[in-house]
């Protein structure tokens, strides 16, 4: 029992057995339970429709906007129940999602993103330290700063989407897909900076991504994710020496189409 | 050619034009941080009008005290209309939000009847009707008032969204849910715009219950006020004030050349060709942020 505790002390984020309910009929996930470590980086792998998003969204609270809402299971964030807290108030704690799609605000300037972002309780002088570093961070968002958001190349928006994340001061950064749709030295660079950021400042980091390869690269541990359940959870290292992982994300080229994930969850079932 | 016969028409008609700006900075304000056109804007203005005439009329007392009074209680029925009304309603589909700001226009105009009836009433804000000469041309005093208003406004306006709420409140008109991810209250700032739209609605009302009286006919300014936001582009205060007097000068100029063809009445003609066009020729306006198209 005191093991069991000092365990929970260490994680700075733990889901129990979650569900979620789209307009109070589609179970989205059904009892997903996750834990991302304090300063540690998670990944969620699975294929499209799989339920990453929906997970993401239980945390931050945005599934509210949706129609959607947690029907079972807690979500602790430091120990403490969030459940019933708003998205701003989830925010304020230290959660931070980045959300699908690099949605930046395209009318707004790169640097009027990251004013946005930035709490109302921050001074003047601490925002404008706090840009310094995320350009520093992001010298391509630099550059461009005083450009419409709109018109950056897809790169960018994403670093762009993560910087303004991290204005808010997260503690826990959760991304949902960064690299989808970039060019593979995009996504080395971006993820390189996700990784800096975590070793120099503890940042928490969970990363949800079809593109499993690239994702095991950063990660300590990952937790596959079908069908709105978690159908596998083991470290980085041993998940990419699964012949089954290898099979589908690894070899054979691309290699992560739909019929071969459905066929693995299939197999993967009865083995287990 | 009467050379300042049509100078005072085109003075006269960019003045006029400056008190349909009025109008439409109200309908910017809340398209540019909600991104709905509020069609709810004439009503407010007549209310807002009715308000003040409930302190300076009912119980006597000062304008200078109803002005204000009125435009603390304006600012709350603003957010109020969105905590009641439209909180609920965001993030559905535009038409929806569109139909509810219908559904509080026609409300509004039916509780202001309710409560104040259908007479005419005068503002009575004291400025003088005697005609001010500029050389040989005469402009009306109490249109240059409103549009000395409406400039102040603009300026104002254009400092707040530099500002860092300012900013908030451009992110949620481009991504409620992206705000709220970053831990943006999408619902307040949207109860601010309102606030803000009403409490200029206060000021429309003063300006234009003093040119025309108080009555229902407050809330048509809905109309002109549309077009000048549409022709501007309808998140631009910029393009308000252009707009406003590009649709002034030309309902002005074009309805004395047209008047004598048509037989009277072509003033609505223009402003409903302005819509038109704009809408078919350059839907985002003048100065309105054009769609990205995602890459
Ligand atoms: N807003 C929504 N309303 C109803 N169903 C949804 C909604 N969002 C997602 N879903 C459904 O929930 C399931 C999981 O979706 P999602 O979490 O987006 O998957 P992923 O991010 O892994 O691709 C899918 O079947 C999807 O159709
Ligand atoms: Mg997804």
């Amino acid at each position: 029992m005191a093991q069991n505790e000092t365990r929970q002390d260490d994680m700075i984020l733990s889901l129990n057995s979650i569900e979620v309910l789209y307009d109070s009929v589609l179970l989205a996930i059904k009892g997903v339970s996750i834990e991302v470590p304090r300063g540690g980086m998670i990944a969620l792998l699975g294929s499209n429709g799989a339920g990453k998003s929906t997970t993401l969204k239980a945390i931050s609270g945005l599934l509210k906007s949706e129609r959607g809402k947690v029907s079972r299971g807690e979500i602790r964030f430091d120990g403490n129940l969030i459940g019933d807290f708003s998205p701003q108030d989830r925010v304020a704690m230290g959660i931070c999602h980045v959300i699908e799609g690099r949605r930046v605000f395209e009318h707004l300037t790169p640097d009027e993103n990251l004013d946005a972002a930035a709490p109302m309780s921050m001074s003047r002088s601490e925002m404008a330290s706090e840009k310094e570093r995320m350009y520093e961070y992001f010298p391509r968002l630099a550059e461009r700063k005083s450009s419409q958001s709109g018109y950056l190349s897809g790169g960018e928006q994403q670093m762009l989407a993560i910087a303004r994340a991290l204005m808010t001061q997260p503690r826990l950064l959760m991304l949902d897909e960064p690299s989808l749709g970039l060019a593979p030295f995009l996504v080395t660079e971006i993820f390189g900076i996700i990784q800096r950021i975590n070793k120099e400042e503890g940042l928490s980091v969970l990363l949800v991504e079809q593109n499993a390869i690239a994702a095991l690269e950063i990660v300590s541990h990952g937790y596959l994710i079908e069908n709105g359940r978690v159908v596998m959870h083991d470290t980085a290292e041993d998940l990419k020496k699964n012949s089954d992982i290898q099979e589908f994300y690894l070899g054979g080229g691309e290699g992560k189409n739909f019929h071969d994930i459905k066929h693995y969850s299939r197999r993967k079932r009865w083995l287990s | 050619m009467d050379w300042i016969f049509l100078g005072e028409l085109t003075i006269n008609g960019a003045l006029t034009g400056l008190l349909y700006s009025l109008v439409a900075i109200g309908l910017v304000l809340i398209y540019k941080s909600s991104a709905v056109p509020n069609l709810a804007q004439g009503a407010l203005t007549m209310m807002g009008a009715y308000v003040v005439l409930a302190f300076s009329h009912n119980l006597g007392w000062s304008l200078w005290i109803s002005i204000p009074l009125a435009v603390v209680i304006m600012f709350f029925v603003g957010m109020g209309i969105e905590r009641v009304a439209l909180r609920r309603l965001a993030g559905r589909p535009i038409v929806m939000i569109l139909m509810m700001t219908m559904g509080l226009d026609i409300f509004l105009r039916g509780t202001t009847l309710a409560i104040w009836g259908g007479t005419s009433r005068s503002m009575n804000l004291g400025v003088s009707y005697n005609p001010f000469f500029v050389g040989d041309m005469l402009l009306s005093r109490i249109h240059m008032v409103g549009a000395a208003v409406a400039i102040a406004l603009f300026i104002g306006f254009m400092v707040f969204f530099r500002t860092r709420m300012g900013i908030r409140l451009r992110a949620i008109s481009d991504d409620y849910l992206a705000s709220w991810s970053v831990g943006i209250s999408v619902e307040r700032g949207v109860g601010l715009s309102w606030g803000l739209a009403s409490i200029v609605a206060v000021a429309t009302g003063v300006i234009w219950g003093e040119v025309q009286g108080v009555d229902q006919s407050l809330s048509i300014l809905l109309l002109k006020g549309l077009t000048v936001a549409v022709l501007g582009g309808l998140d631009s205060i910029f393009g308000a004030i252009v707009a406003g007097i590009i649709l002034g000068v030309l309902e002005s100029v074009g309805s004395f050349y047209l008047d004598p063809i048509v037989g009277g009445g072509s003033r609505d003609l223009i402003v409903a060709g302005v819509l038109i066009l704009t809408v078919m020729i350059r839907p985002h306006g003048l100065f309105g942020r054009h769609d990205i198209e995602r890459i």
